[in-house]
């Protein structure tokens, strides 16, 4: 399969350079995914004339000799929780399955921007609740390593479109793992960015305070790439982050991993961790030690029950108000019967959101409502500040937090699906970097015996991106040369 | 046994803004449903809100303006609840970190004096508008005002009548209007106020069960309202029937004069307050705020020292003119045109306010300019139209426009005052008169007045009256 | 048992979803079992953690009062299901 990569780096140069159009890689990647989608499910949508006219577009610029932007004719897929202007966006639900925004997301426009091609939207978790892509409420999406197993999720289309070579580059969002669990399902590289460094205006809210977009990609150099597209203030978004913002993270990157302090945490190796995954990950270590990381091993004492907990609680409570607005008056699902406004409210939301979104909804309203805030929600919210407190006393002295992404390999499709409590745990390595609102990537370290891929993550401090995409570019490139 | 009412007020000011809290649409009034809405304020999905920095500057200007603490740090919280005039299923208000808390006003009111707290001015926004059909099973939903900045303002339960609820509120609207954070107009909605009452035996300490009024307009309604719920629990304690009274809501019906149980509070909503991450804390540092402070302009207690000391007003005069900010720069603005302060005074409280109260005409509309009625005073004082010429004038002036020049030659209500014309009267009048001349000669000096009132007659109005006297005088000799 | 059948309904019916007996029933047993999975929250040790509100957050992101007027009308209610000229219509709403 690997033969059929090429990366967005290659395309945009390629593009630009007139080795080829805009208009053949769009079309080359269109059959790709006519071809194998009926197999993967990894689209929602797919937008081939848009897609065809935007590459026509780029060529015609091309052609005139104007200048192209960094991503020109680079096809990408958007997971649908993102809006795109005149394109459907469901969120993988029945609730909006016929929804068509009257706008674009920020990053939708700045990778418009960079001349990037918009080739389709991408199945995810029902409004990205779910770790599994299974609670979509329209198709399946199978891991194109092992099509019996699941993608991960909720960005499990985004993940899987890349995994299958369908695209070069896709976008996910990311809440509590959900790009990066999938990536590391679908052996390919995901970043959840600094809380507030990608715009979050368009993406269609899960849990404010944690709710970041982020790229998929088939190389850490792309992934990069994306971010530097993506990345931003915006003046949409209060809770972007205003300043400079590095324009070329992997620049000077020769000194790669040497000297960079990395903490391993214990915690994160505990019996609940997949015997496989802890084995790849233990001889990532060396590889980072072998590269010249200083490697230490520390208790970060934090429970991930306790995270766990909080986090669901902070999602839960979030979701339930984000998920009001859906109430069948302005857009969005209408029950067909209904006697007043209450019900026409009340039939519409019961009947358009699936069991995992009504089992959340009900959970944050019980969290928040008077008689249990203090309990959960209180609790939550103070958990969260001393998590924040612990990390950054832990990057006071490293660079970067090292470890799994997932504690599981892929598992079957249906597997795990009635068990929401065993559903939560997939989030316990990730969770923690959303919490804190800290830069975190998952890069493939290798695979299992069955050859399923496993996830390596990083996890940095605030706006420690540059750091987090030099450790994982100098990892990428020493597994790469071992490979050859 | 004796009663102590008691009431708090809480009022919803729109802030005068060119746009919405959050986003970048009009909220200038729009005959055309939903004309003045975005995918923000429709809460389509993935929108986020951003602070307009304005009202910001207007909760702080209103909570200096009402003595408040300015709180540096405050933040924006959820109140969720399902209604079809909320399009996002919550509203974004502030819950336990408002802008501005502990503030006080201070008036006399029917020789007590008056101190209302303030307990807190928080920001909010604004819910759309339902239509309820008459003859139809429908609703219809304009969201034009959905998004509209809002302060409300929570006072203490310190007022201990229906008067010093509707004084306290004139005082507040009048501030309001000093200080241009709001347009404050009630029967458009732009000032809302809601009222909390109970009643208790004078000399108890802890508070009976309150009643909260909604659906109030404006402060004739505040204080039928008030009365009516004041004399409603006081019979209810006198025939020991004290325990009917539940704290609940209830909406004053201005047209029968009632107010109408609406919910309980065991019906009350769990609204799960809780913050909203889409918005970050609104962190306002000292300088700032002394930046506003310094943009206050007069509020209506200075103003009314100023004019009491400057322009020599009696009390109630300056009472009254700085109860309203329009009155006042008008009445100020006719003086700078230099017209004679009491004078000025005089007809902006005779003349004006009765015109305007009989046309209803707002006081910011007024449709006179302050120089006109400054050389209509001129002209009156110079005795080139009679006092009652000049009410005339005014009438018109206020109701058709035009100058008091062009109005006293039109009607022709110049004072005559030429003394060959006045002559000619005099002595017409004298001749057809003679039992009064004769009555004059032989000590009646009363008579005198009667003839002037003949010379006055024949000259429908217009003969300059001292003119008059002196040729009589002297033609009697 | 942390959540009753009655209660879950009873937190449904806030978040304006009606539930089925049979719903209600299984929902119940399944948020029980979350609640009990996150029983420890309730050891956390909570003592002096700050505030929120304080910490990490980003300032300042404000806007100017200023017009901005959404262009493109025509495509703000394709998605309305009912409208009558430009109000959105909805059944009668009793207050």
């Amino acid at each position: 399969m690997s033969s059929d990569f090429i990366s967005a780096g290659r395309i945009s140069r390629g593009v630009a350079g007139k080795s080829f159009s805009a208009v053949e890689i769009t079309e080359s990647h269109i059959s790709k995914i006519k071809a194998n989608d009926e197999k993967i499910g990894a689209f929602l949508t797919l937008c081939e004339e848009d897609a065809l006219a935007q590459a026509r577009a780029i060529d015609k610029k091309i052609s005139e000799g104007r200048p192209v932007g960094k991503l020109a004719g680079v096809p990408v897929a958007i997971k649908d929780n993102i809006c795109t202007d005149g394109i459907r966006t469901t969120c993988a639900s029945k609730m909006l399955e016929d929804f068509i925004p009257p706008y674009n997301a920020t990053v939708v426009e700045k990778l418009l921007e960079e001349d990037a091609v918009i080739i389709g939207k991408t199945n995810m978790d029902e409004f990205a609740m779910g770790s599994s892509t299974e609670t979509s409420a329209f198709r399946i999406t199978r891991n194109p390593h092992d099509a019996s197993r699941v993608p991960g999720g909720s960005s499990g289309g985004s993940a899987a479109a890349v995994a299958a070579g369908m695209v070069p580059v896709s976008l996910g969002t990311d809440t509590g793992g959900s790009i990066r669990q999938p990536a590391a399902f679908c052996g390919v590289v995901g970043m959840k960015p600094t809380y507030g460094t990608v715009s979050r205006y368009g993406l269609i809210g899960l849990a404010s305070s944690m709710d970041q977009i982020g790229p998929l990609t088939v190389s850490v150099e792309d992934c990069a790439l994306v971010l530097e597209v993506i990345q931003g203030y915006d003046k949409k978004d209060s809770t972007s982050c205003c300043g400079e913002y590095d324009k070329d993270y992997l620049s000077g990157s020769t000194e790669g991993i040497r000297g960079m302090k990395i903490c391993i945490p214990e915690d994160f190796f505990t019996e609940s961790l997949d015997e496989e995954t802890a084995f790849a990950i233990n001889e990532s270590i060396r590889r980072f030690e072998h590269l010249g990381a200083e490697i230490e091993k520390v208790s970060l004492s934090i429970d991930h029950s306790d995270i766990l907990s909080a986090y669901n609680v902070l999602v839960c409570a979030e979701a339930s108000s984000n998920l009001g607005r859906y109430d069948g008056i302005c857009y969005g699902y209408r029950a067909k019967e209904y006697e007043n406004t209450d019900e026409l409210i009340e039939k519409s939301r019961s009947e358009a959101f699936g069991d995992e979104v009504k089992r959340e909804i009900i959970l944050g309203t019980y969290f928040l409502s008077s008689s249990n805030y203090d309990r959960y929600y209180s609790r939550a919210v103070k958990y969260r500040t001393a998590l924040k407190r612990r990390f950054a006393e832990i990057f006071s002295r490293y660079d970067l937090i090292l470890g799994p992404t997932a504690p599981v390999l892929p598992f079957r499709i249906g597997e795990w699906v009635n068990d929401p409590v065993k559903m939560n745990q997939m989030d316990m390595y990730t969770a923690p970097a959303n919490l804190a609102g800290l830069p975190a990537l998952s890069v493939p370290c290798g695979t299992s015996r069955a050859g399923l891929p496993i996830g390596l993550q990083l996890i940095g401090p605030h706006h420690g991106e540059r750091a987090i995409l030099q450790a994982a570019y100098a990892f990428e490139q020493d597994m790469h040369k071992e490979v050859i | 046994m004796s009663f102590e009412t008691i009431i708090g007020l809480e009022i919803h000011a729109e802030l005068n803004t060119k746009s919405k809290i959050f986003c970048g649409c009009s909220t200038e009034f729009a005959s055309e449903p939903n004309a003045n809405t975005c995918p923000v304020c429709l809460a389509y999905p993935g929108t986020l809100p951003v602070l307009n920095e304005r009202v910001v500057d207007l909760a702080v200007k209103a909570g200096l303006a009402l003595n408040c603490k300015i709180n540096h740090v405050s933040k924006f919280d959820r109140k969720n609840y399902f209604y079809p005039d909320l399009p996002k299923a919550y509203q974004i208000s502030q819950f336990d970190l408002p802008i501005c808390t502990d503030g006080a006003v201070e008036f006399e009111c029917a020789g007590r004096h008056v101190r209302v707290r303030i307990n807190r001015i928080h920001i909010e926004e604004d819910a759309g508008k339902l239509v309820h059909m008459e003859d139809e099973p429908y609703t219809l939903v304009d969201y034009n005002r959905a998004g509209i900045p809002l302060i409300e303002i929570v006072t203490e339960p310190d007022m201990r009548s229906p008067l010093e609820a509707v004084t306290f509120l004139r005082i507040l609207k009048s501030i309001l209007e000093y200080g241009e954070i709001s347009d404050c107009r009630m029967e458009q909605g732009s000032l809302r106020c809601d009222a909390n009452i109970s009643i208790r035996p004078v000399g108890q300490k802890e508070f009976n069960t309150k009643v909260e009024l909604k659906n109030i307009n404006s402060f004739r309604e505040l204080q039928k309202a008030l009365e009516k719920e004041e004399k409603r629990q006081v019979e209810l304690y006198r025939f020991d029937e004290g325990h009917k009274i539940v704290q609940e809501t209830r909406r004053w019906d201005s047209a029968k004069g009632r107010t109408i149980s609406m919910r309980t509070k065991e019906e009350a909503q769990d609204y799960r307050y809780f913050p909203d991450s889409d918005l970050v804390p609104v962190v306002i540092d000292e300088p700032a705020v002394a930046e506003i402070k310094n943009s206050l302009p007069e509020l209506p207690m200075e103003k009314y020292r100023r004019f009491t000391e400057e322009y020599k007003l009696s009390a109630d005069d300056a009472d009254i003119l700085t109860g309203d900010r329009y009155l006042s720069e008008f009445f100020e603005d006719t003086v700078r045109e230099g017209a004679a302060p009491k004078a000025a005074a005089n007809w902006v409280l005779g003349d004006m306010l009765r015109m305007l109260n009989e046309s209803g005409i707002p006081s910011r509309e007024i449709p006179v300019e302050p120089i006109r009625l400054c050389r209509l005073i001129s002209m009156v004082e110079a005795g080139k139209i009679s006092n009652t010429a000049g009410k005339e004038v005014f009438k018109e002036m206020f109701t058709s426009g035009g100058t008091p020049e062009e109005i006293v030659e039109k009607k022709g209500l110049a004072q005559i005052s030429s003394e060959d014309a006045l002559l000619e009267m005099v002595k017409k009048v004298i001749e057809e008169n003679p039992k009064s001349v004769s009555d004059y000669r032989n000590g009646k000096t009363k008579a005198m007045g009667y003839l002037v009132g003949q010379v006055m007659k024949a000259s429908r109005g217009r003969a300059n009256p001292a003119m008059v006297n002196e040729l009589l005088m002297k033609e009697l000799g | 048992m942390r959540i009753s059948k009655d209660e879950v309904i009873y937190t449904a019916k806030l978040a304006k979803l009606c539930l089925t007996d049979e719903e209600a029933e299984k929902l119940a047993g399944e948020l029980d079992a979350i609640l009990a999975d996150m029983g420890a929250m309730e050891t956390i040790d909570m003592e002096d953690a700050g505030n929120d509100t304080e910490a990490g957050m980003p300032r300042g992101v404000i806007r100017p009062d200023e017009n901005v007027v959404f262009g493109d009308r025509d495509k703000l209610f394709v998605n309305t299901k009912s409208m009558r000229g430009t109000f959105i219509q909805v059944p009668k709403v009793i207050e």
